[in-house]
């Protein structure tokens, strides 16, 4: 018997179902839209195919390269929070003892089974003017202010402030950072799961700190896996436009708002893909220049 | 996929399961079986959520024995994207006026049958002649209402019946950080191209450009483009003042008798909501009995009174609720009214407001 | 072999001794810095659903105070019969869909992780793609698609689009729980007479198991909370608890919508169990 793992047929058999499923309903239609952004907006938005460069000199004009920097940036930002956050609590429970395992992983992934507008409502209400956090400080502040009362220093702490929490900037990246935390947690349990203990065990008993032990043997053992969740973070957060769009200001535009806006009400389609496919290309370069830094940074083992 | 038909347990009949079953291989069921004599007792209606009466659909089924399929959109522009790709099977839609028009010339939507539409005698005769569709040849009116202000009585020494409320640096820095617009391109260029004295379906470049400015220079003031819940934003006292659709301002004002609502007296927008039936639909005849019930002076008091919007309906009004009635809310001034505009598509021109929006966004 | 895994997922409790003694430091989760951390991780992640739970006990039309305590609008939600429906496709579209996905998902991963072939980094970019397309767009296509071939919208085009995305979610998840596998435990059970079927789903199968579990998830929440792609391939009667959701969110967050989100949370978590205990059973007696 031929083994299956140099076998060309196991290998057909292997790629051909989500081969021919992704070629099918998702190249397929993707052609259809690549074409699309050739063409022009007809009069009544509708779609009139055409040959033209024109839609993508427009989404490198100044205003939407603006918007997508920007967005570069808050993705970048709140997927380096979801990694220090997300890190500790797949190490949680990857390690945890084995029965444990899948109950701590539902209760990971529960809240992301509540709708993701109705998650963030509920952010809405915790972070407002008259939301739960700043019920909480108020309450601190009223509990402090008593206190130097009876140390007899009273309104020492003044009036109390509500925080101006929503509508920003901040507020748009700990949305993001709440919506895609499972995206970076899922990857990173399965690379940590499987880690070989003995190997942090060798680097312990040889005298190394836990920090070293971690940045040293750690890291780099689970760097398939930190590499995927990274990835899907920020793409996610990248092409994000429900978030800016609730918790953001009247600056946080960011480039899913700017595509949702051609489909939407412009019914510029013919931009909004060429957009689509701007941001597509912005996403490979950024995927390829984090291949070429990792492959010459000495070999941390296989990046993606 | 043919076992995906049969273990949908409900919501999905057998139409659905045949259609399912029938995409997997060939193509050919779209325009077929959908014959002309005898239509299945069933009607696919595809409306705006909490937009209907209790009882509309329960007594449309008592009346005539059709069953409705009752599906949902949020926006307009979700139900063009929907329908202009070719009609995926519904038979009555609530488009708003612009769409109407747009509907009308990309061909999305097919004229009434008057003959089976007697009750179209009760619509209104301001609402039978609108622009978008002189005559109702395409559109039954429905619902309508304003866009506003709506703003909190206490931190107001007189109601803001001005754009200048929010776009005249003096007054509006007075309620800095306090304030809302709404997240939509065309009423927010269009109110501060009435705030100029411009039409609000302006297409000259120039005066376009000023609104844009002058949005811009009022940002430091404003705190969010609300994505339609200005009305939540007002009654947790995130704003003091907030642009928002009357409905939504009428909602809260319910709540908290400290809120109310104001047309802007430079003018603002008018809006309508119509019924219409889409190109290929496949009950055509279940689509105008249900208009016709809709139109029934008897049912829409009952919506009209359920979801406390101004209804288009003349023979409704008897049976409308007195507190609506004198509610400026929902039934303003029709001196203030005859100053509004109903938003106009306009064709290429959108481009100028597609990059005054998005001007405005990253400034 | 087996064993031998076994060993390793579970060295913590089974180290020397001596070392338990003066505490494992391996044993992260009893850790205080790490209990720490990992309590501020968990609030962050059920704050908000505790928020939105306990609105929907609140006797007021909206989210905004409290006004006291009712049941009202779990009555609401039970006797909204839209409701029940949307949940039922979203339930079907969300279990095909992951079952399909996870399974295809995995044996690309797995084709992807063991074999070289010309093109393979190309390959790899392809089909990333549905991870990189922002939504819209990918909603778009798909409508235009199905209209462009005549295939009425509703539940199955939904389901294949839901298909589509998740794909490439659970090759990532599978593919990068593989990269650490070592071949030789595969050769090792060969060697000891095993066949090739056996060493698959003995050896390798029991290795990649979490990675699918991952991915299972990940398809399963992806699904259950599209509203873009949903929205664009559904079709009269196929309206999914996100889109009635978007819907009614229009008119603002009511307790109802609350309570009927608490009670999807609660459904999915007891069926979830459900599927899990009967699963952790059938292993067991399979002796596994």
């Amino acid at each position: 018997m031929e083994d299956w793992r140099k076998s060309k047929a196991a290998f057909a058999i292997f790629m051909a179902p989500a081969t021919f499923w992704l070629l099918l309903f998702f190249t397929v239609p993707l052609a259809i839209i690549w074409v699309y952004s050739f063409g022009e907006r007809g009069p009544q938005g509708q779609t009139e195919l055409a040959v033209s460069l024109e839609n993508y000199a427009r989404a490198v004009e100044w205003i939407p390269l603006k918007i997508l920097w920007k967005s570069l940036w808050i993705a970048t930002i709140s997927t380096v929070i979801c990694l220090l956050l997300g890190f500790p609590l797949a190490m949680g429970v990857a390690f945890a003892p084995k029965r444990w395992k899948n109950p701590l992983l539902l209760i990971v992934i529960l809240p992301f089974w509540t709708n993701l507008l109705i998650r963030t409502y509920a952010w809405i209400a915790i972070l407002r003017i008259s939301g739960f956090l700043n019920f909480g400080l108020e309450w601190a502040h009223g509990l402090l202010d008593a206190g130097f009362g009876v140390i007899g220093m009273p309104g020492l702490m003044g009036e109390f402030q509500p925080l101006e929490l929503l509508y920003n900037n901040s507020a748009v990246i700990v949305g993001l950072v709440y919506v895609n935390l499972p995206f970076l947690v899922l990857p990173l349990y399965a690379t940590l799961e499987k880690l070989d203990k003995s190997y942090l065990e060798a680097s312990l008993d040889l005298g190394a700190g836990q920090w070293r032990t971690f940045f040293s043997v750690t890291v780099p053992l689970t760097m398939p896996g930190i590499a995927s969740g990274v990835l899907l973070a920020f793409i996610l957060s990248l092409g994000t436009f429900l978030t800016p769009d609730l918790l953001g200001g009247t600056d946080s535009m960011m480039i899913g708002n700017l595509i949702a806006q051609e489909f939407g009400p412009s019914r510029d389609w013919p931009f909004g893909s060429a957009l689509s496919f701007v941001l597509m290309y912005v996403t490979f370069f950024v995927l390829w220049l984090r291949a070429t830094v990792a492959s010459r940074s000495s070999g941390v083992g296989e990046a993606g | 996929m043919i076992k995906m038909g049969r273990s949908t347990l409900s919501g999905v009949t057998r139409r659905n399961f045949l259609m399912g079953s029938a995409a997997v291989g060939v193509s050919l069921v779209a325009g077929a079986g959908r014959g002309q004599a005898a239509e299945e007792k069933r009607v696919n209606v595809y409306n705006w959520d909490t937009y209907i009466g209790e009882q509309t659909l329960g007594t449309f089924n008592a009346r005539t024995g059709i069953q409705v399929q009752y599906d949902l959109f949020a926006n307009n522009e979700e139900l063009y994207a929907k329908l202009k790709e070719g009609n995926p099977g519904y038979d009555v839609i609530f488009p708003s006026d612009y769409m109407v028009e747009l509907m009308i010339t990309t061909g999305v939507i097919v004229p009434l049958d008057h003959s089976k539409l007697p009750n179209l005698k009760n619509i209104h005769k301001n609402f039978q002649n609108q622009a978008y569709d002189p005559g109702m040849k395409y559109s039954a009116p429905y619902m309508w209402g304003t866009m506003g202000f709506g703003y909190r009585k206490s931190k107001f020494d007189k109601a803001p019946d001005s754009w200048g409320a929010v776009y005249d640096p003096a007054q509006a820095s007075k309620y800095s950080g306090k304030i809302a617009l709404l997240g939509d391109q065309r009423v927010v260029i269009g109110s501060a191209l009435k705030y100029l004295g411009y039409s609000m379906n302006s297409t000259d470049e120039k005066q376009i450009a000023a609104a844009r400015d002058l949005v811009i220079a009022a940002k430091k003031h404003i705190k969010s483009f609300a994505e339609d819940n200005g009305q939540d934003l007002l009654l947790s006292k995130e704003v003091d003042i907030a642009m928002e659709w009357n409905g939504d301002i009428v909602q809260v004002m319910e709540e908290d008798s400290d809120l109310s609502y104001v047309v802007p007296k430079e003018g603002s927008n008018v809006w309508s909501d119509n019924l219409c039936i889409p190109k290929d639909a496949p009950h055509p005849e279940n689509a105008h009995a249900f208009i016709n019930h809709v139109l029934d002076a008897k049912v829409n008091a009952e919506i009209a009174n359920t979801i406390h919007y101004a209804t288009a309906n003349a023979a409704a009004k008897p049976m409308l609720l007195q507190e609506d009635l004198d509610n400026p809310a929902v039934y303003p001034p029709e001196a203030i009214v005859a100053t509004c505009e109903a938003i106009v598509d306009v064709g290429d021109n959108t481009r100028l407001y597609d990059e005054a929006w998005t001007a405005i966004q990253a400034a | 072999m087996n064993a031998k895994l076994e060993t390793a997922a579970t060295a913590a409790p089974t180290a020397p001794i001596k070392r338990r003694e003066r505490r494992n430091p391996l044993d992260y989760s009893s850790m205080r810095w790490m209990q720490i951390v990992l309590a501020g991780n968990f609030m962050f992640l059920y704050f908000p659903i505790l928020a939105l739970v306990a609105f929907s006990f609140n006797d007021s039309k909206r989210n905004i105070t409290w006004q006291g305590f009712t049941l009202k609008y779990y009555e609401k939600a039970w006797n909204n019969i839209a409701l029940h429906d949307a949940f039922m496709n979203t339930m079907t579209i969300a279990t095909i869909s992951t079952l399909v996905s996870t399974t295809f998902g995995t044996m690309l991963g797995l084709a992807i992780y063991r074999y070289k072939f010309p093109g393979k980094a190309l390959y790899d970019g392809w089909i990333h793609l549905p991870i990189v397309i922002p939504e819209i767009c990918m909603g778009v296509s798909m409508l235009a698609f199905f209209a462009a071939m005549n295939i009425p919208l509703g539940i199955f085009t939904i389901t294949v689009s839901h298909i589509a995305f998740s794909i490439p979610f659970v090759a990532v998840v599978v593919r990068a729980r593989m990269s650490g596998f070592d071949p030789s435990f595969e050769e090792a059970s060969t060697d000891l007479g095993a066949n090739q079927w056996q060493t698959f789903w003995n050896v390798t199968f029991p290795y990649m198991m979490p990675g699918v579990v991952a991915g299972a998830l990940l398809a399963f929440t992806l699904s259950l909370d599209d509203f873009v792609i949903t929205f664009f391939t559904s079709g009269p009667g196929s309206t999914t608890f996100p889109i009635k959701i978007y819907s009614m969110v229009r008119f603002s967050v009511t307790p109802e919508v609350n309570a009927a989100s608490t009670a999807l949370i609660v459904i999915t978590l007891t069926l979830t169990i459900t599927a899990m205990t009967i699963q952790s059973r059938s292993a067991r007696r399979q002796g596994k």
